[in-house]
């Protein structure tokens, strides 16, 4: 859990750190126009309890642009992972009062001096610069009415701000230090102390220092990939007032007014958690079907069966099932977060799973929220789409292989999926794909004819040939084009040059459902016989025999290795297929 | 404020008279002097003025600063 961050405390232990326990190194550049020893005593001190060794390279006094501009300075040189940059308001204010110009001219220049900053950096390094915001100053010269004259330093601060943020957000190399976030949470009237910035140009009140040295391991560690993954939630009194087994669904409270006020809002900011791209899962002491009633019945639920993951509800111990938990989702203990009103739940989760991350709750549940927000627990340094899909791309995951366990046999799941095959000739919607996959198949690929775009559009329009490719989909999801065959017109036989398929759809009939298609197309042209070849790379042993199982003989070894096959279409027995036949144009699309 | 020393510096066996200045104790550098400041004034529950911390020049000036500001 999160160390006493006590001043003293932490720079007594940066005196005799113990890196025994320290599995990786990672080497910090800190620049600022503040005083920086202190920081980076207490950041080695606080990397070290997460396993880090860090290795500072501690600028020298206000000497940013220096260190930055020069390509051969101490800073490159130092070979950073990331560079924090520390910007004083104190510093800022000083610049302030001496300005050439406007308010508003100096907002610029200072706006385009830390971009420019930023600029020489990436020129040098792709090392995650992480730049602080500017706490903001204790003093309004016009009042409230500091914000309606741009030229304030008060209003300048504000807008810098936000244009920090606003420049953040287009350049993925950069990340904040929100120190104005800080300041404003400890309390600006706290946060300052100028007799010191005055003598030693330290950046805030020392006791709060440590709050800053943790928001840059918060941002260093979400670079290192150490994010939570994974929310665990209890229900009774945790998710809703009561308890559901005793009260019912009419009984518990959750209510967007009034006694469940409390619990609304907790589901609400834990929905607003798992969209942002982190799993939730349940664990809790219940019958599972009494579990599951609120969120199936309870009208002021917010949270829905579909935003968890995992859903566990049983009589045994948390920690075996926040084990398993962990064991379905394949992350570490030290990414999961568990949450649950009872201290005694807590402690054991504490005691027997000590990587689990155990905020403690307060009794009151209008603080929960609270509670969390002050651990930073949520830290990230990305967010793409990918993560506003996390949940769903995980049910479909969890989904199939839950189909999979409760099935008696293959056939029984394979008639389960639904399974909808869209069998066709090469058409221009899907020619780049047909082309893509003939580049990349290897191993379930009998000929291995790197076809190029060019050429399956002409194989397309020749008569000669008869190119098709296969789309599947299923209940669970949507598989795109898998296979390809292109069999090609001859006068005693219908030849196929060209079978592959992807490996994801094995053993599932789709090759069957392909050869039946064919041997009818021979069929109804009259043709006798069909040929094909197996011809021997690297990766395609799986295939050699792949004719085999459908009656085609073995006609000769050819050269290199290579065999030919031939198939009497009378003796061909269809196979049978669990999956439909769908017409194109049944909106059978494709996967990423 | 012999404790206070020690506990700053880290070490529990120093020894501080009133003639004692920063060039005698290994440990005592610009960043070790902020925290000896701030202990003390913790301590004590005082605080220093700017000109007082500068005007300091041994351990000895450092005593009468706090005896007068306790009294």
């Amino acid at each position: 859990m999160a160390t006493q961050l006590d001043y003293f405390q932490l720079i007594k232990k940066s005196r005799k750190v113990d890196f025994s326990a320290c599995g990786e190194t990672f080497r910090l550049a800190l620049l600022g126009d503040t005083a920086t020893q202190q920081l980076a005593a207490l950041l080695i001190v606080l990397f070290a309890e997460h396993g880090i060794r860090l290795e500072v390279f501690d600028g020298p006094f206000d000497a940013i642009e220096l260190q930055v501009h020069d390509a051969n300075s101490d800073l490159f040189r130092f070979a950073p992972d990331a560079i924090v940059i520390l910007n004083s308001v104190q510093a800022l204010r000083m610049r302030y009062y001496r300005r050439p110009g406007s308010g508003t001219e100096f907002l610029d220049q200072e706006m385009r001096r830390i971009a420019g900053i930023w600029d020489l950096i990436r020129e040098r390094t792709s090392a995650p610069v992480i730049q602080s915001t500017f706490a903001l100053p204790i003093e309004r010269i016009f009042g409230n009415f500091d914000h309606k004259v741009a030229d304030s330093l008060y209003a300048v601060v504000t807008a810098l701000n936000l244009q920090i943020a606003e420049a953040a957000r287009t350049r993925a190399q950069i990340l904040l230090n929100d120190v104005e976030a800080i300041a404003s949470h400890v309390g600006r009237r706290h946060w300052f102390d100028n007799r010191f910035w005055n003598m030693y140009k330290t950046f805030c009140a020392l006791e709060h220092l440590p709050l800053v040295a943790q928001n840059i391991v918060d941002v260093v560690l979400s670079i290192r990939g150490r994010t939570v993954k994974c929310v665990v939630l209890d229900l009774d009194n945790t998710l809703w007032g009561g308890v559901i087994g005793d009260d019912g669904v009419n009984g518990i409270q959750l209510s967007a007014h009034g006694d469940g006020e409390s619990f609304y809002e907790f589901q609400s900011f834990l929905r607003e958690i798992q969209r942002r791209g982190i799993l939730l899962a349940v664990c809790s002491k219940n019958n599972l079907e009494n579990a599951l009633k609120p969120f199936l019945e309870h009208p002021e639920m917010v949270l829905r069966r579909d935003d968890i993951a995992v859903f566990t509800a049983n009589w045994e111990n948390k920690a075996d099932n926040i084990r398993r938990i962990r064991e379905t989702l394949n992350i570490g203990f030290d990414s999961m977060v568990f949450l649950d009103d009872n201290p005694f739940e807590r402690n054991l989760v504490r005691t027997l799973l000590p990587g689990v991350i155990v905020p403690e709750l307060p009794e009151e549940p209008a603080d929960y929220i609270r509670a969390i927000a002050e651990l930073n627990l949520f830290e990230t340094s990305s967010f793409s789409a990918e993560d506003t899909q996390r949940t769903e791309l995980y049910r479909q995951r969890a989904a199939r292989e839950e189909t999979q366990s409760s099935f008696a046999s293959v056939e029984e799941y394979l008639q389960s999926l639904e399974t909808e095959i869209l069998v066709t000739r090469f058409d221009t919607r899907r020619i780049t794909r047909i082309a893509q996959l003939f580049q990349r198949s290897n191993q379930f690929n009998l000929t291995t004819n790197r076809r190029s775009q060019a050429e399956c559009e002409e194989l397309m329009r020749d008569p000669g040939y008869y190119p098709i490719y296969a789309e599947l989909r299923d209940r669970l999801g949507d598989h795109g084009l898998i296979s390809i065959v292109i069999a090609q017109h001859q006068e005693q036989e219908l030849f196929l040059t060209d079978w592959l398929m992807s490996c994801r759809v094995l053993t599932r009939g789709v090759e069957q459902h392909l050869m039946n298609h064919i041997v009818e197309f021979a069929a109804g042209r009259g043709y006798r016989w069909i040929a094909g070849e197996y011809r021997p790379t690297a990766k395609n042993s799986m295939v050699k025999n792949f004719y085999a199982q459908f009656g085609f003989e073995a006609e000769s070894d050819g050269s290199q290795g290579s065999i030919r096959w031939r198939l009497d279409v009378s003796a061909y027995r269809p196979a049978t297929v669990f999956m439909r036949s769908v017409e194109a144009g049944g909106a059978v699309g494709e996967t990423a | 404020m012999v404790d206070t020393f020690r506990d700053v510096f880290g070490d529990p066996g120093l020894t501080i008279q009133d003639t004692t200045t920063a060039a005698d104790v290994e440990a005592w550098d610009s960043l070790t002097h902020i925290d000896l400041i701030v202990a003390l004034e913790r301590r004590f529950r005082i605080k220093f003025t700017t000109g007082e911390v500068t005007n300091l020049r041994n351990v000895g000036d450092l005593v009468s600063l706090i005896k007068n500001k306790t009294r």
